[in-house]
């Protein structure tokens, strides 16, 4: 290992641990932790400040289980915003990608993750339970399932509308069909009966 | 040049599991008729735009053609055969699908053809499309997965001495591999087995996959019954297969 043994032990680390990131390899760790031991201290200052402060002031907000400073959160305390509607999503990127729409008006519930069988991801690992007290709670009209159109965001789907269903609540889902810009000759049978099924008149 | 492998395989393949890897793409694991179980990567798949992800998910039958990579095969072309849409529209089938998927996925070796088990397979799915009932369907799949992989249960005689079978209570063991007579039985583990539960899997054995469906018993039978072949299953390919869990807890709810 004559690479190891030239490589000083606090930079070893530091790609030790960058390598553990999500979709950071062992060359993408190695040129980082170059990066950031040549940069100006104050770059490598700044990023590890950032991710202390990130540790510390953010948690999970007691209604909507997204990730927040405040608890509850802006979203949940905002007045403005229509309490009776869930939107149920994987990840908080997802309550990004729907306030980017700008017209939903409603509330969220993070699940952090989605039901995935053969990988031993069950409802008890997903924020489930938190979702069915908020309904069994009252005063919820709708749920609005917004997962990936996958086979496993179907299941949770699927399933949270099995748990969530006998409290009478309305649950929907967003609608399903071809992309813009997509070809109908290389569209799947599934995405094809889906855009079908939910065809709207002109 | 004779002897070159092709650098493409046209073949059909049931798609067992899809684990994301980089940015896009995806590890897809497949049973294919051409060569059994196949590792192969599909390039872009996550992108919305991705032109083959449809064809490509989880229990779902494609053509597809695949390029010969280094490490890995690379999907090329993919063309959906059948979807199985009314099953993945029920939450009990999609279970039982998945959890044969994962059990296929445990008994299939690497790149060898597996006819039989493809062909198990794909029945299963077309008829929980077709609407049978799930858990009878997968207790068919077990017994059947166990004969295309080689472990056979014997249901009909001992397993151990082959004798004939008394019609009263006996030990099943899945470390024997299948129903004990009274005289083999001594020192063996196992869990004892009504006569009726004896005489539902012995129909399993011999029946098609729709008449057996179509069987209604009493619950503590089907408990039983499921419970032994659970126990073969972990077994015979000694493993705790991950989505049994969560058929269990969709038993659980009302």
């Amino acid at each position: 290992m004559p690479e190891t043994s030239a490589t000083p032990e606090p930079i070893l680390r530091l790609v030790e641990a960058l390598h553990r990131l999500p979709g950071i390899g062992p060359k993408s760790a190695q040129r980082l932790a170059y990066h950031l031991v040549r940069a100006a201290p104050h770059e490598a200052e700044g990023l590890a400040r950032a991710l202390l402060e990130a540790r510390e002031r953010i948690r999970y907000c007691s209604r909507c289980v997204n990730l927040t400073e405040r608890d509850p959160c802006a979203i949940c305390a905002d007045p403005r915003r229509d309490q009776a509607t869930i939107c149920v999503v994987e990840q908080p990127l997802d309550v990004v990608a729907v306030e980017r729409s700008g017209i939903y008006r409603g509330v969220y519930h993070v699940l952090h993750g989605i039901l995935n069988p053969m990988e031993g991801i069950g409802p008890e690992h997903l924020h489930i339970d938190a979702l069915v007290a908020r309904v069994a709670a009252g005063d919820v009209r709708e749920v609005i399932m917004a997962t990936n159109p996958s086979l496993e965001g179907e299941a949770t789907v699927m399933y949270v509308q099995r748990v969530v269903a006998p409290h009478g609540v309305r649950v929907t889902r967003l609608a399903r069909g071809l992309p813009s810009g997509a070809d109908l000759e290389y569209a799947d049978t599934v995405t094809l009966a889906r855009a079908l099924e939910g065809r709207q008149e002109l | 040049m004779a002897g070159r492998p092709p650098r493409t395989i046209a073949t059909e393949a049931i798609v067992l599991r899809r684990r994301p890897i980089g940015e896009a793409d995806a590890v897809l694991t497949l049973l294919t008729l051409a060569e059994g179980r196949v590792d192969a990567v599909a390039r872009g798949i996550r992108k919305p735009q991705a032109k083959l992800r449809g064809h490509l998910e989880p229990v779902t039958r494609s053509r597809l053609m695949l390029a010969r990579g280094r490490s890995l095969d690379v999907v090329a072309q993919a063309e959906t055969v059948d979807a199985y849409l009314s099953l993945k529209g029920d939450l009990d089938a999609l279970a039982v699908a998945l959890y044969c998927c994962e059990l296929t996925e445990l008994a299939a070796p690497a790149q060898t053809p597996q006819l039989e088990l493809f062909h198990l397979l794909a029945n299963l799915l077309s008829a929980l499309d077709a609407g049978v009932r799930p858990a009878s369907a997968a207790r068919y799949f077990e017994l059947h997965l166990l004969s295309a992989a080689g472990y056979e249960l014997q249901v009909a005689c001992c397993a151990s001495c082959g004798s004939e079978l008394a019609e009263a209570e006996s030990l099943f063991s899945a470390a024997a591999g299948g129903i004990l007579c009274p005289s083999c039985r001594a020192g063996a583990t196992g869990r004892l087995l009504s006569v009726r539960a004896q005489k539902v899997l012995r129909y399993c054995g011999r029946s098609g996959l729709e008449e057996f469906c179509a069987l209604r018993m009493p619950t503590e039978t089907d408990a039983e019954v499921r419970a032994a072949l659970g126990e073969a299953v972990r077994t015979a390919l000694d493993a705790e297969p991950r989505a049994a869990k969560f058929l269990d807890q969709l038993g659980e709810r009302p």
